[in-house]
């Protein structure tokens, strides 16, 4: 597992594309910040979603996976290595993101914490999508339909439940809400994951 | 050691291998023959646990893939043409599979200029050629120097160099007592290669035998100016003869061709044609593999 660690944090700090996405990342959440702690907090949590599912789903889309798999034969050791790596690289983006929030530092606080949540439940989307490209454009048209327009980001659903969670501190109801969520994503991953790497 | 033991796998109702059975020992290549969708690549995967079986098992070192303790200290896989990240370098590949297979940086440093990437350890990937990206596939089977190597169609994409060092690669590596097994359709050159034969055909294994057996006994291939007097010279020696499709010829076994000189000096006949035939790996695998 900590070999998976290391392998993806190699990989994530040498493709250009990724830090590339985490500078962009952070300077769009600097920015978002000065103007809305809210509005950076939910930005944050896309943001760390997206990356989640990138370097994840990156691995799938170019085949690498399979030599994910046959360094770490065990796959749920595999798949925990990549939640943290994810975990990690997200949970850092987002801290220096929001830095422009200093003047809200329990939202700080809270949405830097409840950032490796988001990190898992992305690497779990991508495990089980498998395509990075499919797995973000769902996700947005899930957040803006069921969650927006449908749930008013007050329903039961994983990104409102994040959001409430993050903005109303000691809410712990939205954080059990967001963490039973995760935790589905997860159980799905750990059985997807399984499935063959057949030929291209 | 590899080993698999009536291995099947099966895909909804289609069976892709049927109690597939073979080995693999340490110390020689074993050439793994089939046509295209023959079961190769789909063995290849049960063998490193990319794919589940649906019965049966496959082992290396006496284990199931994912048993084993530190995977890429002890299997090396090549399996299709250029797995790895376009905006990799081929150094910065090797760096991110180095923590799984436990190897440090100088072994980058070395397996990059072992398979020739030296000076392109700095380019990405993506814009490496064809043989560039299976030399790196090499590279990244080698980085934990495992005993044990398993490749898919290695030679695909490598030049006539290429391939003849690919060769030279793996024939010290068994020398060295290292387990090889290799698919390919490059009959010749596996023919070059190989100790030991597997050949599979829709899902079976037809036939698993050392090289040496394949080839059998040769025979000769005799041309001479009085073929009935000659058939009647060899018969008495005691040789087992035929007569190949021109008429003209003897194909005689069971005699050398200094013997079969000499009985023809004997007999004062006269010689246009004397070759040695063996049967070749490609007759043997057509034949086996139903295909022409």
């Amino acid at each position: 597992m900590i070999a998976v660690l290391r392998s993806e944090l190699n990989r994530t700090l040498m493709i250009r594309a990724s830090w590339v996405s985490i500078a962009a990342t952070i300077a769009l959440g600097l920015t978002f910040g000065v103007y809305s702690a809210d509005f950076w907090t939910l930005f944050a949590g896309i943001g760390a979603f997206g990356l989640a599912v990138l370097t994840t789903g990156q691995h799938y889309q170019h085949r690498t996976a399979m030599l994910l798999m046959l360094g770490e034969p065990r796959r749920w050791r595999l798949l925990i290595g990549q939640c943290v790596a994810a975990a990690v690289v997200a949970t850092v983006t987002t801290a220096l993101s929001g830095l422009t929030v200093a003047d809200e530092p329990a939202q700080w606080r809270l949405t830097v914490a409840l950032t490796p949540i988001v990190a898992v439940l992305g690497v779990a989307v991508a495990t089980v999508v498998r395509r990075p490209t499919w797995a973000m454009a769902g996700t947005v048209g899930w957040l803006l339909i069921a969650e927006g327009l449908l749930g008013k980001l007050r329903a039961p659903l994983p990104f409102s439940a994040y959001l409430n969670a993050a903005s109303s501190e000691g809410d712990s109801k939205q954080l059990l809400i967001f963490v039973a969520w995760t935790a589905v994503a997860l159980v799905a991953a750990g059985a997807m994951i399984r499935r063959d790497m057949v030929s291209h | 050691m590899i080993e698999t033991r009536r291995l099947s796998k099966s895909y909804g109702a289609v069976a892709a291998l049927r109690e597939v059975t073979f080995m693999a020992a340490p110390g020689r290549v074993t050439g793994f023959l089939g046509l295209n969708g023959s079961g190769k690549t789909t063995t290849l995967r049960l063998l490193l646990g990319l794919s589940r079986p649906t019965s049966g098992e496959a082992r290396i070192n006496g284990r199931r893939y994912h048993q084993l303790r530190r995977p890429l200290r002890e299997v090396g896989a090549v399996l299709e043409q250029g797995v790895a990240h376009p905006g990799l370098t081929g150094r910065g590949h090797l760096r991110t599979q180095a923590p799984l297979a436990g190897a440090s940086d100088a072994r980058v440093k070395q397996v990059l200029e072992y398979v020739g990437l030296a000076d392109a350890a700095r380019t990405r990937t993506g814009e490496y050629s064809l043989g560039m990206r299976q030399r790196l596939a090499v590279a990244t089977a080698l980085l934990g120097e495992p005993p044990v190597l398993i490749l898919d169609e290695p030679a695909n994409g490598l030049d006539p160099a290429g391939v003849a060092w690919l060769r030279g690669l793996l024939r010290s590596h068994a020398e060295a007592g290292g387990t090889v097994l290799l698919s390919s359709h490059l009959l010749g050159e596996l023919e070059l290669l190989v100790d030991d034969v597997v050949i599979i055909a829709d899902g079976e294994v037809r036939l698993a035998a050392p090289l040496a057996e394949l080839a059998g006994e040769p025979r000769l291939r005799v041309r001479g100016g009085d073929p009935r007097l000659l058939w009647e010279a060899f018969g008495r020696a005691g040789a087992a003869l035929e007569v190949a499709e021109d008429g003209a010829t003897l194909l005689v076994a069971g005699m050398t061709p200094e013997q079969a000189g000499d009985i023809a000096l004997a007999v004062q006949v006269p010689i246009y044609e004397l070759t040695v035939e063996t049967v070749s790996l490609e007759e043997v695998f057509f034949e086996l593999a139903g295909a022409r």
